[in-house]
Protein backbone atom coordinates (compact mmCIF):
# COMPACT_ATOMS: atom_id res chain seq x y z
CA UNK A 1 0.00 0.00 0.00
CA UNK A 2 2.71 2.20 1.05
CA UNK A 3 4.65 1.78 -2.43
CA UNK A 4 1.73 2.10 -4.36
CA UNK A 5 1.13 5.75 -3.03
CA UNK A 6 4.79 6.32 -3.63
CA UNK A 7 4.42 5.55 -6.62
CA UNK A 8 1.52 7.39 -7.99
CA UNK A 9 1.42 9.81 -5.37
CA UNK A 10 1.95 12.50 -7.79
CA UNK A 11 -1.60 11.49 -9.39
CA UNK A 12 -3.10 11.23 -6.77
CA UNK A 13 -1.98 14.74 -5.23
CA UNK A 14 -3.92 15.69 -8.10
CA UNK A 15 -6.83 13.99 -8.57
CA UNK A 16 -7.25 15.46 -4.69
CA UNK A 17 -6.81 18.57 -5.41
CA UNK A 18 -9.18 18.47 -8.68
CA UNK A 19 -12.01 16.65 -6.90
CA UNK A 20 -11.44 19.43 -3.89
CA UNK A 21 -12.02 21.90 -6.38
CA UNK A 22 -15.16 20.31 -8.21
CA UNK A 23 -16.74 20.17 -5.03
CA UNK A 24 -16.03 23.38 -4.30
CA UNK A 25 -17.69 24.39 -7.77
CA UNK A 26 -20.68 22.82 -7.45
CA UNK A 27 -21.37 24.38 -3.97
CA UNK A 28 -21.86 27.76 -5.74
CA UNK A 29 -23.97 26.99 -9.08
CA UNK A 30 -27.68 26.02 -8.85
CA UNK A 31 -30.22 24.45 -10.86
CA UNK A 32 -32.97 26.78 -12.38
CA UNK A 33 -36.72 26.21 -12.46
CA UNK A 34 -36.16 25.53 -16.24
CA UNK A 35 -33.37 23.15 -15.68
CA UNK A 36 -30.29 25.10 -16.64
CA UNK A 37 -27.66 25.95 -14.66
CA UNK A 38 -27.07 29.18 -13.20
CA UNK A 39 -24.96 30.79 -11.29
CA UNK A 40 -25.35 32.49 -7.88
CA UNK A 41 -25.46 36.42 -8.45
CA UNK A 42 -24.72 36.45 -4.26
CA UNK A 43 -21.84 34.68 -3.45
CA UNK A 44 -22.03 32.39 -0.13
CA UNK A 45 -20.45 33.54 2.95
CA UNK A 46 -16.84 31.65 2.57
CA UNK A 47 -16.48 32.48 -1.68
CA UNK A 48 -17.09 36.39 -0.88
CA UNK A 49 -14.59 36.13 2.15
CA UNK A 50 -12.27 34.14 -0.53
CA UNK A 51 -13.09 37.28 -2.78
CA UNK A 52 -12.38 39.66 -0.18
CA UNK A 53 -8.78 38.28 1.09
CA UNK A 54 -8.26 38.29 -2.89
CA UNK A 55 -9.31 41.63 -3.39
CA UNK A 56 -7.54 42.88 -0.67
CA UNK A 57 -3.69 41.67 -1.58
CA UNK A 58 -4.58 43.14 -5.12
CA UNK A 59 -6.01 45.93 -4.29
CA UNK A 60 -2.82 48.15 -2.58
CA UNK A 61 -0.21 47.23 -5.25
CA UNK A 62 -2.93 48.27 -8.33
CA UNK A 63 -3.53 51.47 -5.80
CA UNK A 64 -0.05 51.95 -6.12
CA UNK A 65 0.68 51.06 -9.99
CA UNK A 66 -2.69 53.19 -11.05
CA UNK A 67 -1.10 55.87 -8.82
CA UNK A 68 1.78 55.66 -11.25
CA UNK A 69 0.48 55.67 -13.67
CA UNK A 70 -2.14 58.39 -13.74
CA UNK A 71 0.28 60.74 -12.04
CA UNK A 72 2.33 60.00 -15.55
CA UNK A 73 -0.55 61.00 -17.68
CA UNK A 74 -1.19 63.74 -15.65
CA UNK A 75 1.80 65.44 -16.42
CA UNK A 76 1.74 64.47 -19.81
CA UNK A 77 -2.02 65.81 -20.20
CA UNK A 78 -1.20 68.84 -18.11
CA UNK A 79 2.23 69.75 -19.96
CA UNK A 80 2.52 68.92 -23.66
CA UNK A 81 -1.05 68.64 -24.34
CA UNK A 82 -1.76 72.81 -22.68
CA UNK A 83 -1.39 74.43 -25.78
CA UNK A 84 -4.82 73.08 -27.07
CA UNK A 85 -6.80 74.02 -23.89
CA UNK A 86 -7.71 77.46 -25.32
CA UNK A 87 -8.96 76.22 -27.95
CA UNK A 88 -11.08 73.49 -26.85
CA UNK A 89 -12.21 75.84 -23.72
CA UNK A 90 -13.75 78.06 -26.60
CA UNK A 91 -15.34 75.17 -27.98
CA UNK A 92 -16.58 73.64 -25.04
CA UNK A 93 -17.97 77.24 -23.78
CA UNK A 94 -20.01 77.46 -27.09
CA UNK A 95 -21.39 73.66 -26.47
CA UNK A 96 -22.11 74.79 -22.79
CA UNK A 97 -23.89 77.69 -24.36
CA UNK A 98 -25.45 75.56 -26.93
CA UNK A 99 -26.77 73.04 -24.52
CA UNK A 100 -27.93 75.72 -21.87
CA UNK A 101 -30.42 76.42 -24.65
CA UNK A 102 -31.63 73.20 -25.95
CA UNK A 103 -32.00 72.43 -22.01
CA UNK A 104 -34.04 75.45 -21.30
CA UNK A 105 -36.29 73.63 -24.43
CA UNK A 106 -36.34 70.32 -23.66
CA UNK A 107 -37.23 71.73 -19.76
CA UNK A 108 -40.86 72.52 -20.67
CA UNK A 109 -41.20 69.57 -22.32
CA UNK A 110 -39.56 67.53 -19.08
CA UNK A 111 -42.25 69.42 -17.28
CA UNK A 112 -45.18 68.49 -19.24
CA UNK A 113 -43.80 64.99 -18.80
CA UNK A 114 -43.78 65.10 -15.45
CA UNK A 115 -47.59 66.72 -15.10
CA UNK A 116 -48.87 63.90 -17.54
CA UNK A 117 -46.72 60.85 -15.46
CA UNK A 118 -48.81 62.16 -12.54
CA UNK A 119 -51.78 62.14 -13.89
CA UNK A 120 -51.22 58.73 -15.12
CA UNK A 121 -49.97 57.68 -11.51
CA UNK A 122 -46.35 56.95 -13.10
CA UNK A 123 -43.17 57.91 -11.32
CA UNK A 124 -40.15 58.52 -13.41
CA UNK A 125 -36.84 58.81 -11.70
CA UNK A 126 -34.18 61.02 -12.21
CA UNK A 127 -30.49 60.53 -11.69
CA UNK A 128 -30.20 62.44 -8.30
CA UNK A 129 -26.96 61.40 -6.69
CA UNK A 130 -23.54 59.94 -8.28
CA UNK A 131 -20.17 59.13 -7.07
CA UNK A 132 -17.48 59.73 -9.36
CA UNK A 133 -14.49 56.72 -9.36
CA UNK A 134 -11.50 55.42 -10.75
CA UNK A 135 -10.85 52.21 -12.32
CA UNK A 136 -7.95 50.39 -10.67
CA UNK A 137 -8.03 46.94 -12.59
CA UNK A 138 -9.76 44.28 -13.99
CA UNK A 139 -10.21 40.72 -13.31
CA UNK A 140 -7.18 40.15 -15.71
CA UNK A 141 -9.38 37.50 -17.64
CA UNK A 142 -11.35 37.89 -21.28
CA UNK A 143 -13.78 35.71 -19.83
CA UNK A 144 -15.24 37.96 -16.93
CA UNK A 145 -15.10 41.25 -17.91
CA UNK A 146 -15.52 43.13 -15.13
CA UNK A 147 -13.13 45.84 -13.07
CA UNK A 148 -12.44 47.51 -10.09
CA UNK A 149 -13.05 50.99 -9.06
CA UNK A 150 -11.44 52.60 -5.63
CA UNK A 151 -14.55 53.36 -3.98
CA UNK A 152 -16.44 51.07 -1.99
CA UNK A 153 -18.44 50.62 1.19
CA UNK A 154 -17.01 54.26 2.17
CA UNK A 155 -18.19 55.85 -0.34
CA UNK A 156 -22.25 54.07 0.31
CA UNK A 157 -21.90 52.24 -2.61
CA UNK A 158 -24.20 49.08 -2.64
CA UNK A 159 -24.85 46.35 -4.44
CA UNK A 160 -26.72 46.56 -8.07
CA UNK A 161 -26.27 50.15 -8.23
CA UNK A 162 -25.39 51.51 -12.16
CA UNK A 163 -22.31 52.73 -13.46
CA UNK A 164 -22.25 55.31 -16.00
CA UNK A 165 -19.96 57.64 -17.89
CA UNK A 166 -21.00 60.75 -20.05
CA UNK A 167 -21.58 58.39 -22.99
CA UNK A 168 -23.89 56.04 -21.60
CA UNK A 169 -24.02 52.71 -19.35
CA UNK A 170 -20.99 50.93 -18.10
CA UNK A 171 -22.20 48.21 -16.01
CA UNK A 172 -23.43 47.82 -12.24
CA UNK A 173 -21.80 47.18 -9.35
CA UNK A 174 -21.77 43.52 -8.62
CA UNK A 175 -19.82 43.32 -5.02
CA UNK A 176 -18.34 46.28 -2.90
CA UNK A 177 -15.82 45.82 -0.65
CA UNK A 178 -14.68 48.17 2.07
CA UNK A 179 -12.64 50.47 -0.15
CA UNK A 180 -13.42 49.10 -3.21
CA UNK A 181 -16.21 47.63 -5.41
CA UNK A 182 -16.44 45.13 -8.43
CA UNK A 183 -18.23 46.59 -11.70
CA UNK A 184 -19.41 44.11 -13.84
CA UNK A 185 -19.58 45.31 -17.64
CA UNK A 186 -22.67 44.86 -19.81
CA UNK A 187 -20.19 43.45 -22.22
CA UNK A 188 -20.23 40.24 -20.44
CA UNK A 189 -21.71 37.42 -20.83
CA UNK A 190 -23.42 37.35 -17.31
CA UNK A 191 -24.50 40.32 -17.41
CA UNK A 192 -28.20 42.08 -18.55
CA UNK A 193 -29.87 45.43 -18.64
CA UNK A 194 -33.47 45.99 -20.20
CA UNK A 195 -33.40 48.17 -23.17
CA UNK A 196 -35.52 50.30 -26.17
CA UNK A 197 -34.76 50.96 -29.21
CA UNK A 198 -35.62 54.68 -29.83
CA UNK A 199 -36.78 55.32 -33.12
CA UNK A 200 -38.78 51.28 -33.02
CA UNK A 201 -39.98 51.61 -29.25
CA UNK A 202 -39.04 47.44 -29.27
CA UNK A 203 -38.07 46.32 -26.21
CA UNK A 204 -35.17 43.56 -25.01
CA UNK A 205 -32.46 42.47 -22.98
CA UNK A 206 -28.85 43.31 -23.36
CA UNK A 207 -25.89 41.23 -22.51
CA UNK A 208 -22.65 40.03 -23.79
CA UNK A 209 -21.33 37.69 -25.83
CA UNK A 210 -17.66 36.04 -26.12
CA UNK A 211 -16.61 38.62 -28.34
CA UNK A 212 -16.97 41.28 -25.57
CA UNK A 213 -19.93 42.56 -27.05
CA UNK A 214 -23.13 44.08 -26.04
CA UNK A 215 -26.05 42.43 -28.09
CA UNK A 216 -29.77 42.00 -27.57
CA UNK A 217 -31.21 38.80 -27.54
CA UNK A 218 -34.37 37.08 -28.10
CA UNK A 219 -35.79 39.44 -30.54
CA UNK A 220 -37.80 38.51 -33.36
CA UNK A 221 -37.04 39.31 -36.83
CA UNK A 222 -38.56 42.74 -37.41
CA UNK A 223 -37.51 44.80 -40.67
CA UNK A 224 -37.97 48.42 -38.75
CA UNK A 225 -34.76 47.79 -36.80
CA UNK A 226 -31.88 49.29 -38.74
CA UNK A 227 -28.45 49.75 -38.46
CA UNK A 228 -27.33 53.19 -36.24
CA UNK A 229 -31.00 53.26 -34.66
CA UNK A 230 -30.04 54.43 -30.95
CA UNK A 231 -30.62 51.89 -27.73
CA UNK A 232 -31.71 53.11 -24.65
CA UNK A 233 -32.36 51.90 -20.69
CA UNK A 234 -36.09 50.96 -20.61
CA UNK A 235 -36.18 51.04 -17.28
CA UNK A 236 -37.69 48.37 -16.04
CA UNK A 237 -34.26 46.26 -14.84
CA UNK A 238 -34.51 48.69 -11.18
CA UNK A 239 -31.06 49.10 -11.67
CA UNK A 240 -30.71 51.87 -14.80
CA UNK A 241 -32.92 54.48 -14.81
CA UNK A 242 -34.79 55.18 -18.14
CA UNK A 243 -33.50 56.91 -21.04
CA UNK A 244 -29.71 56.80 -20.90
CA UNK A 245 -27.83 56.00 -23.50
CA UNK A 246 -26.53 52.48 -24.31
CA UNK A 247 -25.22 52.39 -27.64
CA UNK A 248 -26.31 52.46 -31.05
CA UNK A 249 -27.14 49.08 -33.69
CA UNK A 250 -24.40 48.03 -34.91
CA UNK A 251 -25.18 44.82 -36.99
CA UNK A 252 -28.35 42.74 -37.08
CA UNK A 253 -27.59 38.60 -37.09
CA UNK A 254 -29.57 35.07 -36.90
CA UNK A 255 -29.91 34.02 -34.15
CA UNK A 256 -28.43 30.32 -35.16
CA UNK A 257 -29.87 28.88 -31.46
CA UNK A 258 -33.57 30.03 -32.04
CA UNK A 259 -35.22 29.76 -35.60
CA UNK A 260 -37.32 33.24 -36.63
CA UNK A 261 -35.09 35.43 -33.90
CA UNK A 262 -32.20 38.10 -34.20
CA UNK A 263 -29.36 39.39 -31.84
CA UNK A 264 -28.78 43.00 -32.46
CA UNK A 265 -25.42 43.39 -32.09
CA UNK A 266 -24.81 46.99 -30.12
CA UNK A 267 -22.21 49.40 -30.75
CA UNK A 268 -21.78 50.69 -26.99
CA UNK A 269 -21.99 54.54 -26.39
CA UNK A 270 -19.33 54.28 -23.48
CA UNK A 271 -16.10 53.29 -24.54
CA UNK A 272 -15.90 49.90 -22.40
CA UNK A 273 -12.12 48.76 -23.28
CA UNK A 274 -11.02 52.59 -22.36
CA UNK A 275 -12.64 53.61 -19.07
CA UNK A 276 -10.70 55.57 -16.66
CA UNK A 277 -13.50 57.76 -14.67
CA UNK A 278 -17.04 56.81 -13.72
CA UNK A 279 -19.97 57.54 -12.09
CA UNK A 280 -21.96 55.18 -9.75
CA UNK A 281 -25.49 56.34 -9.46
CA UNK A 282 -26.48 56.32 -5.80
CA UNK A 283 -29.56 57.90 -5.57
CA UNK A 284 -32.70 57.92 -7.98
CA UNK A 285 -35.71 60.20 -6.86
CA UNK A 286 -38.68 61.48 -8.87
CA UNK A 287 -37.66 64.82 -9.05
CA UNK A 288 -34.62 67.10 -10.60
CA UNK A 289 -31.60 67.84 -8.12
CA UNK A 290 -31.18 71.05 -6.79
CA UNK A 291 -28.33 71.90 -8.86
CA UNK A 292 -29.80 70.44 -11.96
CA UNK A 293 -32.87 72.69 -11.02
CA UNK A 294 -30.18 75.96 -10.15
CA UNK A 295 -28.31 75.00 -13.98
CA UNK A 296 -31.74 74.68 -15.81
CA UNK A 297 -33.11 78.07 -14.41
CA UNK A 298 -30.08 79.91 -15.22
CA UNK A 299 -30.51 78.70 -18.60
CA UNK A 300 -34.19 79.61 -18.61
CA UNK A 301 -32.59 83.08 -18.25
CA UNK A 302 -29.52 82.79 -20.33
CA UNK A 303 -32.16 82.27 -22.94
CA UNK A 304 -35.12 84.74 -22.10
CA UNK A 305 -32.16 87.70 -22.25
CA UNK A 306 -30.51 85.62 -25.64
CA UNK A 307 -34.32 85.80 -26.91
CA UNK A 308 -34.28 89.49 -26.06
CA UNK A 309 -31.49 90.33 -27.62
CA UNK A 310 -32.22 88.61 -30.95
CA UNK A 311 -35.52 89.97 -30.96
CA UNK A 312 -34.14 93.78 -30.72
CA UNK A 313 -31.24 92.98 -33.15
CA UNK A 314 -34.36 92.02 -35.32
CA UNK A 315 -36.46 95.03 -35.11
CA UNK A 316 -33.12 97.32 -35.51
CA UNK A 317 -32.26 94.94 -39.10
CA UNK A 318 -36.38 95.66 -39.99
CA UNK A 319 -36.20 99.16 -39.29
CA UNK A 320 -32.82 99.28 -41.47
CA UNK A 321 -34.91 97.76 -44.13
CA UNK A 322 -37.53 100.27 -44.35
CA UNK A 323 -34.91 103.64 -44.00
CA UNK A 324 -32.51 102.82 -47.19
CA UNK A 325 -31.87 106.50 -47.26
CA UNK A 326 -30.31 107.32 -44.10
CA UNK A 327 -27.64 104.43 -44.89
CA UNK A 328 -25.62 105.43 -47.91
CA UNK A 329 -24.14 101.83 -49.16
CA UNK A 330 -20.50 102.65 -50.35
CA UNK A 331 -19.73 104.82 -47.66
CA UNK A 332 -17.55 103.98 -44.52
CA UNK A 333 -19.72 103.94 -41.04
CA UNK A 334 -17.89 106.39 -39.48
CA UNK A 335 -18.74 108.91 -42.61
CA UNK A 336 -21.98 108.23 -42.83
CA UNK A 337 -23.75 111.55 -43.85
CA UNK A 338 -26.29 110.94 -40.68
CA UNK A 339 -23.60 109.88 -37.81
CA UNK A 340 -23.66 112.08 -35.06
CA UNK A 341 -22.02 110.86 -32.10
CA UNK A 342 -23.55 114.20 -30.47
CA UNK A 343 -26.95 113.25 -29.59
CA UNK A 344 -27.20 110.00 -28.36
CA UNK A 345 -31.47 109.66 -29.21
CA UNK A 346 -31.41 111.42 -32.83
CA UNK A 347 -34.76 112.04 -34.22
CA UNK A 348 -35.88 109.74 -37.11
CA UNK A 349 -36.36 111.78 -39.97
CA UNK A 350 -39.54 110.89 -42.80
CA UNK A 351 -38.41 110.05 -46.23
CA UNK A 352 -38.99 112.64 -48.71
CA UNK A 353 -41.82 111.67 -50.83
CA UNK A 354 -41.30 110.54 -54.44
CA UNK A 355 -44.25 112.16 -55.52
CA UNK A 356 -45.58 115.19 -53.07
CA UNK A 357 -48.91 116.45 -52.76
CA UNK A 358 -50.56 118.80 -50.89
CA UNK A 359 -51.15 116.04 -48.41
CA UNK A 360 -47.27 115.06 -47.87
CA UNK A 361 -45.58 116.57 -44.75
CA UNK A 362 -43.84 119.95 -45.03
CA UNK A 363 -46.03 120.73 -47.83
CA UNK A 364 -48.63 122.69 -46.30
CA UNK A 365 -48.75 126.50 -47.25
CA UNK A 366 -47.37 129.52 -44.44
CA UNK A 367 -50.94 130.67 -42.86
CA UNK A 368 -49.45 133.58 -41.72
CA UNK A 369 -49.17 134.77 -45.35
CA UNK A 370 -52.57 133.14 -47.03
CA UNK A 371 -53.63 134.51 -50.69
CA UNK A 372 -56.92 134.28 -51.60
CA UNK A 373 -57.43 132.31 -54.73
CA UNK A 374 -53.33 131.57 -55.01
CA UNK A 375 -52.55 128.58 -56.39
CA UNK A 376 -50.20 126.35 -54.89
CA UNK A 377 -49.19 124.38 -57.21
CA UNK A 378 -47.97 127.51 -59.23
CA UNK A 379 -44.63 127.26 -61.60
CA UNK A 380 -44.14 130.68 -60.69
CA UNK A 381 -43.88 130.91 -57.06
CA UNK A 382 -40.73 130.88 -55.08
CA UNK A 383 -39.34 127.65 -53.54
CA UNK A 384 -39.90 127.95 -50.02
CA UNK A 385 -37.49 127.42 -47.27
CA UNK A 386 -38.11 123.50 -46.23
CA UNK A 387 -36.30 121.89 -43.06
CA UNK A 388 -36.18 119.03 -45.54
CA UNK A 389 -34.14 121.25 -48.18
CA UNK A 390 -31.23 120.23 -47.48
CA UNK A 391 -31.87 116.56 -47.32
CA UNK A 392 -33.28 116.92 -51.15
CA UNK A 393 -33.90 113.39 -52.43
CA UNK A 394 -31.22 112.30 -55.48
CA UNK A 395 -34.40 111.23 -57.38
CA UNK A 396 -34.51 113.57 -60.87
CA UNK A 397 -37.75 113.12 -60.36
CA UNK A 398 -38.55 114.56 -57.07
CA UNK A 399 -36.43 117.13 -57.32
CA UNK A 400 -38.06 118.73 -60.39
CA UNK A 401 -40.96 119.12 -58.54
CA UNK A 402 -41.84 121.95 -56.95
CA UNK A 403 -42.20 121.84 -53.27
CA UNK A 404 -44.55 124.68 -51.36
CA UNK A 405 -45.84 127.66 -52.30
CA UNK A 406 -45.68 130.74 -49.62
CA UNK A 407 -45.81 133.82 -52.44
CA UNK A 408 -44.19 136.39 -50.72
CA UNK A 409 -46.00 138.94 -53.53
CA UNK A 410 -49.78 138.12 -54.76
CA UNK A 411 -50.27 137.26 -57.84
CA UNK A 412 -53.61 137.87 -59.98
CA UNK A 413 -53.91 134.50 -61.75
CA UNK A 414 -56.90 133.95 -64.30
CA UNK A 415 -58.30 131.48 -62.97
CA UNK A 416 -58.55 132.54 -59.74
CA UNK A 417 -61.19 135.00 -60.77
CA UNK A 418 -63.36 132.30 -61.40
CA UNK A 419 -63.03 131.07 -57.75
CA UNK A 420 -65.70 132.38 -55.52
CA UNK B 1 14.73 16.25 -28.19
CA UNK B 2 16.98 14.14 -25.08
CA UNK B 3 14.62 11.84 -23.40
CA UNK B 4 16.03 10.82 -19.72
CA UNK B 5 15.04 9.17 -16.81
CA UNK B 6 12.96 10.98 -14.23
CA UNK B 7 15.94 10.01 -11.60
CA UNK B 8 18.80 11.06 -13.43
CA UNK B 9 17.27 14.92 -14.48
CA UNK B 10 15.70 15.29 -11.30
CA UNK B 11 19.07 14.44 -9.82
CA UNK B 12 21.22 16.74 -12.17
CA UNK B 13 19.24 19.86 -12.83
CA UNK B 14 16.19 20.92 -10.31
CA UNK B 15 16.61 24.41 -9.78
CA UNK B 16 16.28 26.04 -6.89
CA UNK B 17 15.14 29.73 -6.07
CA UNK B 18 15.02 31.81 -3.20
CA UNK B 19 12.01 31.24 -0.90
CA UNK B 20 10.63 34.69 -1.06
CA UNK B 21 10.46 34.22 -4.76
CA UNK B 22 8.02 31.81 -4.97
CA UNK B 23 5.62 34.11 -3.32
CA UNK B 24 6.61 37.49 -4.95
CA UNK B 25 6.80 36.00 -8.45
CA UNK B 26 3.26 34.46 -8.89
CA UNK B 27 1.77 37.77 -6.55
CA UNK B 28 3.28 40.22 -9.19
CA UNK B 29 1.90 38.42 -12.11
CA UNK B 30 -1.50 38.26 -10.82
CA UNK B 31 -1.46 41.73 -9.79
CA UNK B 32 0.06 42.45 -13.56
CA UNK B 33 -2.92 40.34 -14.88
CA UNK B 34 -5.31 42.27 -13.14
CA UNK B 35 -4.13 45.78 -13.72
CA UNK B 36 -2.75 45.83 -17.39
CA UNK B 37 -5.72 45.42 -19.66
CA UNK B 38 -6.37 48.60 -18.29
CA UNK B 39 -3.77 50.14 -19.75
CA UNK B 40 -3.86 47.89 -22.77
CA UNK B 41 -7.22 47.39 -22.90
CA UNK B 42 -8.60 44.65 -25.21
CA UNK B 43 -4.89 43.94 -26.70
CA UNK B 44 -4.55 42.09 -23.07
CA UNK B 45 -3.21 39.24 -24.86
CA UNK B 46 -1.26 37.06 -22.28
CA UNK B 47 -1.85 34.80 -19.26
CA UNK B 48 0.96 35.85 -16.90
CA UNK B 49 -0.07 33.62 -13.89
CA UNK B 50 0.15 30.43 -16.50
CA UNK B 51 3.67 31.43 -17.52
CA UNK B 52 4.52 31.60 -13.81
CA UNK B 53 3.18 28.65 -12.94
CA UNK B 54 4.86 26.55 -15.64
CA UNK B 55 8.36 28.35 -15.49
CA UNK B 56 8.46 26.87 -11.74
CA UNK B 57 7.18 23.54 -12.68
CA UNK B 58 9.51 23.05 -15.40
CA UNK B 59 12.52 24.13 -13.13
CA UNK B 60 11.15 22.61 -10.33
CA UNK B 61 10.56 19.56 -12.12
CA UNK B 62 8.09 18.63 -8.75
CA UNK B 63 4.68 17.69 -10.32
CA UNK B 64 3.15 17.64 -6.83
CA UNK B 65 5.08 21.54 -6.72
CA UNK B 66 3.54 22.40 -10.13
CA UNK B 67 0.32 21.01 -9.24
CA UNK B 68 -0.40 22.87 -5.66
CA UNK B 69 1.56 26.14 -7.72
CA UNK B 70 -1.21 25.65 -10.37
CA UNK B 71 -3.75 25.48 -7.92
CA UNK B 72 -3.05 28.41 -5.79
CA UNK B 73 -2.70 30.58 -8.40
CA UNK B 74 -5.87 29.27 -10.58
CA UNK B 75 -8.24 30.01 -7.03
CA UNK B 76 -6.53 33.40 -7.06
CA UNK B 77 -7.25 34.10 -10.87
CA UNK B 78 -11.06 33.01 -10.03
CA UNK B 79 -11.09 34.93 -6.77
CA UNK B 80 -10.50 38.21 -8.49
CA UNK B 81 -13.17 37.47 -11.53
CA UNK B 82 -16.96 36.50 -11.07
CA UNK B 83 -16.66 33.62 -11.88
CA UNK B 84 -17.02 30.56 -9.59
CA UNK B 85 -13.89 29.77 -7.88
CA UNK B 86 -12.53 26.41 -9.39
CA UNK B 87 -12.03 27.17 -12.78
CA UNK B 88 -9.21 28.44 -13.63
CA UNK B 89 -7.84 26.31 -10.35
CA UNK B 90 -8.66 23.33 -12.41
CA UNK B 91 -7.28 24.52 -15.02
CA UNK B 92 -3.95 25.47 -13.95
CA UNK B 93 -3.74 22.57 -11.06
CA UNK B 94 -3.15 20.60 -14.56
CA UNK B 95 -1.05 22.71 -16.65
CA UNK B 96 1.09 22.71 -13.62
CA UNK B 97 1.28 19.47 -13.17
CA UNK B 98 1.62 18.37 -16.85
CA UNK B 99 4.39 20.86 -17.41
CA UNK B 100 6.45 19.62 -14.33
CA UNK B 101 5.65 15.84 -15.59
CA UNK B 102 7.20 16.67 -19.22
CA UNK B 103 9.67 18.74 -17.74
CA UNK B 104 11.28 15.17 -15.96
CA UNK B 105 11.23 13.44 -19.17
CA UNK B 106 12.41 16.16 -21.79
CA UNK B 107 14.97 19.01 -21.84
CA UNK B 108 13.15 22.13 -20.84
CA UNK B 109 16.37 24.29 -20.94
CA UNK B 110 16.02 24.54 -24.99
CA UNK B 111 14.54 27.95 -25.57
CA UNK B 112 12.00 26.23 -28.77
CA UNK B 113 10.38 23.53 -26.48
CA UNK B 114 10.06 26.07 -23.38
CA UNK B 115 7.91 28.43 -25.73
CA UNK B 116 6.29 25.48 -27.30
CA UNK B 117 4.96 23.82 -24.20
CA UNK B 118 3.87 27.47 -22.64
CA UNK B 119 2.00 27.79 -25.90
CA UNK B 120 0.48 24.34 -25.92
CA UNK B 121 -0.48 24.42 -22.31
CA UNK B 122 -2.21 27.71 -23.10
CA UNK B 123 -4.43 26.45 -25.39
CA UNK B 124 -4.88 23.50 -23.40
CA UNK B 125 -5.96 25.75 -20.46
CA UNK B 126 -8.24 27.73 -22.15
CA UNK B 127 -10.01 24.20 -23.79
CA UNK B 128 -10.15 23.36 -19.73
CA UNK B 129 -11.68 26.08 -19.13
CA UNK B 130 -14.63 25.87 -21.43
CA UNK B 131 -14.91 22.15 -20.59
CA UNK B 132 -15.03 23.18 -16.82
CA UNK B 133 -18.12 25.53 -17.83
CA UNK B 134 -19.91 23.90 -20.23
CA UNK B 135 -20.19 20.40 -19.23
CA UNK B 136 -19.46 20.72 -15.44
CA UNK B 137 -21.16 23.24 -14.76
CA UNK B 138 -23.68 23.42 -17.60
CA UNK B 139 -23.11 27.16 -17.55
CA UNK B 140 -23.85 28.59 -21.02
CA UNK B 141 -20.32 30.40 -21.79
CA UNK B 142 -18.40 30.43 -25.28
CA UNK B 143 -14.84 30.98 -25.49
CA UNK B 144 -13.44 33.31 -28.53
CA UNK B 145 -10.84 31.13 -29.61
CA UNK B 146 -8.92 33.44 -32.09
CA UNK B 147 -8.60 35.58 -29.26
CA UNK B 148 -7.61 32.72 -26.96
CA UNK B 149 -5.21 31.33 -29.87
CA UNK B 150 -3.59 35.44 -29.85
CA UNK B 151 -3.13 34.55 -25.73
CA UNK B 152 -1.20 31.47 -26.37
CA UNK B 153 1.12 33.43 -28.78
CA UNK B 154 1.38 36.04 -26.58
CA UNK B 155 2.35 33.60 -23.74
CA UNK B 156 5.21 32.44 -25.35
CA UNK B 157 6.43 35.62 -26.84
CA UNK B 158 6.27 36.92 -23.03
CA UNK B 159 7.86 33.51 -21.93
CA UNK B 160 10.85 33.88 -24.49
CA UNK B 161 12.23 37.27 -22.43
CA UNK B 162 10.95 36.34 -18.65
CA UNK B 163 12.20 32.89 -18.86
CA UNK B 164 16.14 33.83 -19.09
CA UNK B 165 15.54 36.69 -16.18
CA UNK B 166 13.85 34.20 -13.84
CA UNK B 167 16.64 32.17 -14.57
CA UNK B 168 18.96 34.49 -13.25
CA UNK B 169 17.76 34.14 -9.30
CA UNK B 170 18.26 30.31 -9.46
CA UNK B 171 20.45 29.18 -6.55
CA UNK B 172 24.03 28.03 -7.58
CA UNK B 173 25.75 25.06 -5.64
Amino acid sequence: MESLFERYRNLMVLLVMLVAQIIGLASQVHRGDAGRMSLDTRDSGGVRLVRLWANAIVSPPERFFHGIWASTFYVWSNYFELRHVSEQNKDLQKTVDRLRLEEAALMEDARQGQRLQAMLGFEEKYIYQTVPAQIIGTSGSDQSRLFYIDKGENAHLQRDMAVITADGIVGKVREVYPSSAQILLINDQTSGAGVILETTRIRGVLRGNALGQPQIVGLTNDSRIQPGERVLTAGGDEIFPRGLPVGTVDTIIKDPDQDGFIKIIIKPAAHLDRLDEVLVITSVQPRFPADQKQDMSESETLKGAEVEQEKAQKASEIMAERLPGLIVPNVPPDQQPLKDDSNPNPVARPVPALHPDRFTPDTTPNSGAPVPGADASSPNQPEATSPSSSETPKSGTAAKKPKTAVPEKPALDPNARRNP
Amino acid sequence: MSVLTADSRRDLEIHRYPVYLYGIVPLVALVLQAWLPRVVGKYAWFDLPLVVTVYFALGRRSPIQGTLMGCAVGLFEDALTHHPIGINGIAKTVAGFLAASVGIRIDVENRIIRVGLIFLLSLLSSALCLFVNRFLLGLNVEINWPIELYIALGNAAIALLLFPFLDRFQLRD
